[in-house]
């Protein structure tokens, strides 16, 4: 049947968004963080506060509001395809 | 080479732009004469042009397609430059169902209807009874393929101003992703592959080194065994 064709695939293919974003934004958020620390401690810091530093910044971000946000990968779709279908269908 | 790569690109991008020219909603200012249920015998390339049964419906090799008959407006350039003449133009009228392409159309019977009503304010005269028709799709007429009418707006006269919102958005939406797909990708190269790559290269030279030096190893074994008079300098 169509529909449950549809809630799979697309299922499927946000999942890989889903993904591929949260990934994408830890590793900004990452590379982010290590700049900040080069630019603060020039010298390099003591040995082992860089991935401290790093860490601890890493904790905040998953703590934050902005990983949990990726999950409207999943909500605008859904959102937009009802939209359609009430103003496709509607006379 | 540089030809060569410069003629796929532009073939992709002929591609991708007469897709999106097939896909994507337009708006043509009609008047309709006609709506009819037809029954069409798919050929095997043209069925790829049709949609599948109507939701909920069996689906049988034949069946009857709604088609609306209409004097047209004709456009040019996507319908940014306006032009006097018309021309006929014939809609199929089908349910998209829940599949491909994504307009989630399962109301037919109920645009055959409306399109009924609009046709029967025909008077021939060229006014009274226009009509914006929203569809996607092409009209080839020596393979018997028709556009597929999405929505049908009764207007007062033909000069409306439409304004295709769903273009608009689609295409703000679709420059985003290309940047935000461009950023992930640099950004995956430079904080995974990149690194991975340098990893293998390192790995790489040292392997070279050890089978250098492992060569080294043997052959200088092997010359233990050598004849230590042989290639001796003179003296």
């Amino acid at each position: 049947m169509g529909f449950i064709k549809l809630v799979i695939f697309c299922f499927i293919g946000l999942t890989v968004i889903y993904f591929s974003v949260s990934i994408f934004s830890r590793s900004v958020r990452k590379e982010r963080l290590e700049k900040q620390f080069d630019a603060e401690n020039p010298d390099g810091g003591e040995p082992g506060a860089r991935d401290a530093f790093v860490a601890e910044g890493m904790q905040a971000y998953h703590s934050s509001i902005r990983p949990k946000l990726i999950g409207l990968v999943y909500v605008v779709p859904t959102v937009v395809i009802a939209a359609i279908i009430y103003t496709i269908n509607a006379n | 080479m540089r030809r060569f790569r410069i003629i796929v690109r532009v073939l992709a991008l002929l591609l991708a732009g007469s897709f999106l020219h097939y896909v994507l909603p337009q708006h043509d200012i009609v008047q309709i004469s006609q709506a009819e249920p037809r029954r069409t015998d798919f050929g095997s390339f043209n069925r790829w042009f049709y949609a599948q049964a109507d939701s909920g419906s069996t689906e049988l090799e034949i069946r009857d397609v709604f088609y609306i008959f209409t004097e047209k407006n004709e456009i040019f350039l996507l319908g940014f430059i306006p032009r006097d003449s018309t021309e006929t133009m014939v809609y199929r009228n089908e349910d998209t169902g829940w599949i491909w392409p994504p307009y989630f159309k399962f109301d037919s019977s109920n645009l055959h209807g409306q399109a009924t009503v609009q046709a029967g304010r025909f008077t021939g005269d060229g006014d009274g009874n226009w009509a914006v028709i929203t569809h996607y799709g092409w009209r080839i007429p020596f393979l018997s393929i028709f556009p597929n009418a999405v929505n049908i707006e009764p207007v007062e006269s033909p000069d409306v101003r439409i304004i295709p919102w769903f273009n608009i958005f689609f295409f703000v939406f679709l420059v985003v992703a290309i940047v935000f797909i461009r950023a992930a990708w640099r950004q995956f190269r430079e904080r995974s592959v990149d690194p991975l790559l340098d990893a293998a290269g390192d790995q790489y030279d040292e392997v070279q080194a050890g089978v250098a030096e492992r060569k080294g190893r043997i052959s200088r074994w092997l010359g233990t065994w050598r004849d230590k008079s042989k290639n001796r300098p003179i003296d």
